[in-house]
């Protein structure tokens, strides 16, 4: 819930309004200082305005007033503040009225005065008085470092400089603008934001300034021109909606030779209906059908190609085979595979509605006719995951609730994979339980919820799973969460909710990393954050977020999928991404170009991927299927879709829903690409 | 689904007739059910125990947000639920008592578990318990109730847990899990006053606090710390020696043990000074200890992993809540103090902990 200021203080402010937070606890004061109280009415503060710089203190001393700025003393107040930008200590004991203001990283805060006045009760109450705001500056903007173009500087080109404002620490200052100007401007002119365009040869000057107070100059040769002619060709002249187009152009000098570093400046124009994006990289994609003209230019030359955009394939059906219970608990995770005898078995988590403590056995073998064998029983109230090894021949469920609070994981015997055994578990520093595992042959990635670290454990012998390594972002801090991770046995992939995806080596060889020693190969985080599950095919990794609580979350969660290219890996990079404006995606798996996911109240989404992605998959048309895991009877919640995992498996789609248990769908491009 | 249920509830237990015809009032406590992300309004009069209402709480649908704590105000106008789990910081949600009404929400730090507010209301206390996360000390967030902003956080010892304020409000104690101390803070001055360490037969003031006991250690492994009403002494459960330690308030020195049945946990002291009800999560009971005579009386309670105790403003009776084991729903018992027996009972949802006395009507008898 958001918090609000009090509404008396945007009448009675004199600064600026912001939100509250109290400094200290201050006892109820005398009668003689609520009575005080009543007749402040604004506030003096020394220094005014009050301005430090990263990691100083300062002194702060507020005289409080009346109606006419007289000075009240003997009255007993507090300041409230709900900013990390700053933190505050009283030191009213020894020094009246004042406070040590220290500035914890650059920024803007407000901070309110309160002051204590009788209530009705005999008691007090805080009356807010007043905001003002503490601003804290970076460390002293020392430099600009102008970043060299990637493209030579030729006559009738534009492209884009870039420019750091740096402190006096050798830091990316955080609060500096950058501003440019040309002082050749016959030759260069340039945009505030760095947009150049070469105006004619000579010597130019390009000017970054920061904050208007410190500069840096970048002087070059403008060059002629040597581009006679630019020539356009489409490597595909007819696209469906969300194909990637490319295109070869070629610029061409005098002599008919090639030039290389040239600035392209590119175009897309609708013929029959707007709806497609252009890439600074010439990459052109459609959301919806018609003709569009593509333009490429460079300087006064230019040149056209025009593709046709065509519908996908509309989204055919995805048809029922069968659902299956359980009715009193909500269902979690799911696996389905192929037992040692031969027959097909899908294990389904229970979690905490109803009483998560049961992992459930059912033989899909016949997928029409799914039958409930048998369950596994574990002292717990969630049974977040359910994880079967390459060769089916153990199992692994995690624990959340366990009565003695140790939680852990169970291992799980598949000798006979209609009725499990249970032949080991492991709680030892995993008490809190473990939210998701990734098997990768005989080593486990297991995300511990105590610690926000991955731990590796050895399960070689599955009877005696012992601890073999643990990773984690930023050692000895507490301030990050981890939620979920898949590998491919050279990579694993770990959503670190606010910090992002972050990829290891695990065995590559790229980054020294093992299986049991993974090494830190490269991150991406996104403003939203909430990075709750990743899943890798081809050179791109989908990434979906979770989101509750927020101002959009009035049917349920929110979230989507974020497509980040990892052609390299050293630096992935959002190329796209797939959202469901009405719901928000949980777990997904990625198989042969069809990315499926348990949309939770959206039920579940099958996504074409194939090809070259960017942009807005959704308004593309690449969603090719979808169903709503809702049931009328028979369920937790009748008529409620709540998708939490799928999982593709011998040409259907199994979906777990928390509210209504198992089910198996069909889809023909599913039966067509599955295994 | 979870969040949507707001229901009467239909268990009802009678209370016996005896007790009843000694019921002249009605009760009134709250209970947070962690494996459900349910609170637990919870009745007792002349008709029986019964669980009135279940107010959801918690954002997340696919996760347990964890209620763990629960607090009421001095003044009964709002409780408090901490929401141990997080991304990874938990978070005190206040509401309005009797409409249980959403009023405002906080992020504290890591596991936050019990609770307690100041005698006059402003500032609520809440220790971030820190339970499955490493063996480093954690803090206590202290929060400006009105605004719920948090602001600061107190660092004391690992894994710190049981939140209790004296009754002349001076005073924030809390005992160390992980590192066998009682923590005393300023509530003035906001920083650590005096540590106690809780070695068993070693107990004595520390100049700073200690690190985690090696593994293997003789341990007290205290797990909660209450005041007596006049400030005199204060009452921690050595929850892995089975005793309970009875410590000057203002020496700091152990004045008296009491041994208990296994594990105990949670105590509370009665307003009258006379009974110190101490719940025994190994023994599935609370044992009543006379603390003038320090002689203890044993009640069996109606399901395993006893948690949490309050005892009403009259001193007569003892609310205790019952964890219970996986998918068997939890209860809350209530215990007569005057007769030492249990009178009601009734089932409340998964794993009930925390429970926070409300009201009693009439106010007083």
């Amino acid at each position: 819930m958001a918090r609000r200021a009090p509404l008396g203080a945007v009448l009675l402010a004199v600064l600026t309004l912001g939100p509250p937070a109290l400094e200290a606890q201050i006892p109820q004061g005398s009668s003689a200082e609520l009575t005080a109280g009543l007749r402040v009415r604004g506030a003096r503060l020394t220094p005014d305005p009050l301005a430090l710089v990263r990691g100083d203190t300062v002194l702060l001393t507020i005289a409080l007033t009346d109606r006419e700025g007289a000075r009240v003393r003997g009255a007993r107040f507090a300041i409230s503040w709900g900013s990390d930008v700053f933190n505050a200590k009283s030191i009213k004991d020894s020094v009246p009225d004042s406070y040590l203001i220290v500035g914890t990283r650059p920024g803007e805060a407000p901070f309110q005065i309160l002051v204590q006045v009788p209530n009705d009760s005999g008691g007090f109450r805080w009356n807010p008085i007043g905001t003002a705001t503490v601003q804290v500056d970076d460390w002293p903007l020392a430099s600009v470092e102008i970043h060299e173009p990637r493209y030579a500087p030729y006559a009738g080109t534009t492209f884009r400089m870039t420019a750091t404002p740096m402190t006096n620490r050798e830091t990316e200052h955080a609060l500096a603008s950058i501003q440019w100007r040309s002082e050749t401007p016959t030759v260069a002119l340039v945009t505030p934001t760095g947009v150049v365009t070469i105006s004619r040869p000579g010597t130019a000057t390009l000017v970054a300034t920061a904050d208007d107070r410190v500069a840096a100059r970048h002087t070059f040769q403008a060059l002629p021109n040597p581009v006679q002619q630019l020539v356009i060709t489409p490597r595909a002249t007819t696209a469906r909606t969300g194909d990637v187009v490319r295109f070869d152009v070629a610029a061409l000098d005098r002599s008919g030779q090639r030039v290389r570093d040239l600035a392209l400046s590119y175009a897309a124009h609708g013929l029959d209906s707007a709806g497609a994006d252009m890439y600074e990289d010439g990459a052109f994609v459609a959301e919806n059908p018609g003709a569009y003209k593509v333009v490429a230019t460079a300087g006064q030359l230019g040149a056209e190609a025009v593709v046709e955009v065509i519908p996908r394939v509309k989204a055919t059906p995805v048809e029922l085979v069968a659902r299956a219970g359980p009715p009193d608990v909500a269902t979690s995770d799911l696996w389905v595979f192929e037992g040692k005898d031969g027959r097909d078995y899908a294990y389904t988590g229970t979690h905490a509605q109803g009483g998560g403590q049961r992992m459930y056995v059912w033989d899909v073998t016949e997928p029409s006719d799914i039958v409930l064998v048998d369950s596994v029983l574990v002292d717990a109230r969630v049974v977040n995951d359910v994880k079967v090894n390459g060769d089916a021949s153990w199992a692994i469920i995690t624990r959340e609730g366990a009565s003695t609070r140790r939680n852990g994981i169970v291992v799980l015997d598949l000798t006979d994979p209609a009725h499990p055994d249970i032949i080991a578990e492991l709680t030892d520093s995993l008490t809190a339980g473990i939210h998701n595992v990734w098997i990768n042959g005989d080593v486990v990635y297991a995300v511990n919820d105590g610690t926000n670290a991955m731990n590796i454990l050895d399960l070689s012998d599955p009877t005696n799973p012992r601890h073999a390594g643990r990773w984690e972002i930023r050692p000895g801090e507490e301030n990050k969460s981890l939620h979920d991770v898949w590998a491919d046995g050279r990579y694993a992939y770990l959503s670190y909710w606010d910090d992002g995806l972050v990829i290891l080596d695990i065995g590559a060889g790229t980054h020294g990393g093992t299986p049991t020693a993974p090494a830190f190969v490269s991150s991406i985080a996104y403003g939203m954050g909430n990075t709750h599950t990743a899943y890798r095919e081809g050179n791109y990794v989908f990434v979906g977020d979770e989101i509750f609580g927020c101002d959009k979350c009035v049917n349920g969660p929110r979230g989507y999928i974020h497509v980040m290219d990892v052609s390299d890996l050293d630096a992935p990079r959002e190329v796209a991404r797939f959202e469901v404006p009405e719901a928000g995606a949980h777990n997904i798996w990625v198989e042969n170009g069809l990315l499926y996911i348990a949309y939770y109240q959206g039920g579940l989404r099958i996504v074409d991927v194939t090809g070259e992605l960017r942009g807005d998959l959704y308004a593309q048309g690449r969603q090719i299927g979808w169903y709503h895991t809702a049931a009328p009877r028979d369920v937790l919640q009748p008529n409620a879709p709540l998708a939490w995992g799928p999982q593709p498996f011998k040409g259907n789609i199994f979906v777990s829903d928390m509210n209504s248990g198992l089910w198996v769908l069909h889809h023909e491009r599913s039966e067509r690409l599955s295994p | 689904m979870k969040k949507l249920i707001w229901s009467l509830a239909v268990c009802l237990t009678a209370v016996s007739p005896a007790a009843a015809q000694e019921l002249a009032g009605r009760y009134w406590v709250y209970v947070a059910n962690e494996s459900s992300d349910l609170i637990s309004r919870v009745r007792l009069d002349r008709n029986g125990l019964v669980e009135e209402s279940t107010i959801p709480v918690g954002i997340m649908p696919a996760d347990l947000d964890g209620a763990h704590g629960l607090t009421v105000s001095p003044d009964g106008r709002h409780w408090y639920v901490s929401l141990a789990h997080g991304t990874p910081y938990g978070r005190i949600w206040k509401f309005t008592t009797g409409s249980d009404r959403l009023a405002d929400t906080a992020t504290v730090g890591l596991f936050p578990a019990s609770m307690a507010v100041t005698p006059d209301g402003s500032m609520l206390f809440a220790v971030n318990f820190n339970l499955h996360g490493d063996a480093v000390p954690s803090t206590v967030s202290v929060l400006f109730t009105p605004t719920m902003q948090e602001v600061t956080q107190i660092k004391t010892c690992v894994k710190p847990h049981g939140s209790r304020i004296n009754t002349s409000g001076t005073a924030h104690y809390s005992v160390c899990v992980g590192s066998d101390q009682l923590v005393e803070i300023s509530t003035r001055s906001l920083q650590v006053a005096r540590i106690l360490d809780l070695t068993p037969g070693n107990e004595r003031v520390l100049a700073s606090p200690a690190p985690a006991p090696v593994p293997g250690a003789e341990r007290c492994g205290p797990t909660w710390v209450v005041p007596s009403p006049d400030d005199r002494f204060l009452y921690v459960p050595c929850n892995q020696r089975g005793l309970i330690l009875e410590i000057s308030a203002t020496s700091l020195a152990v004045t008296r043990r009491f041994a208990t049945g296994k594990g105990p946990y949670n105590a509370d002291v009665s307003p009258d000074g006379a009974w110190l009800v101490v719940t025994l999560k190994g023994d599935q009971g609370v044992a009543i200890v006379d603390l003038r005579t320090g002689t203890e009386t044993r009640v069996a309670t109606t399901q395993p992993v006893t948690h949490g105790v309050v005892i009403t403003p009259d001193s007569r009776y003892a609310f205790v809540s019952n964890e219970a084991i996986g998918a068997t729903r939890g209860t809350v018992d209530v215990i007569d103090l005057v007769h030492k027996r249990r009178v009601a009972s009734v089932a409340v949802q998964h794993q009930p902990g925390g429970i926070g006395f409300w009201k009693m009507d009439p106010a007083t008898r």
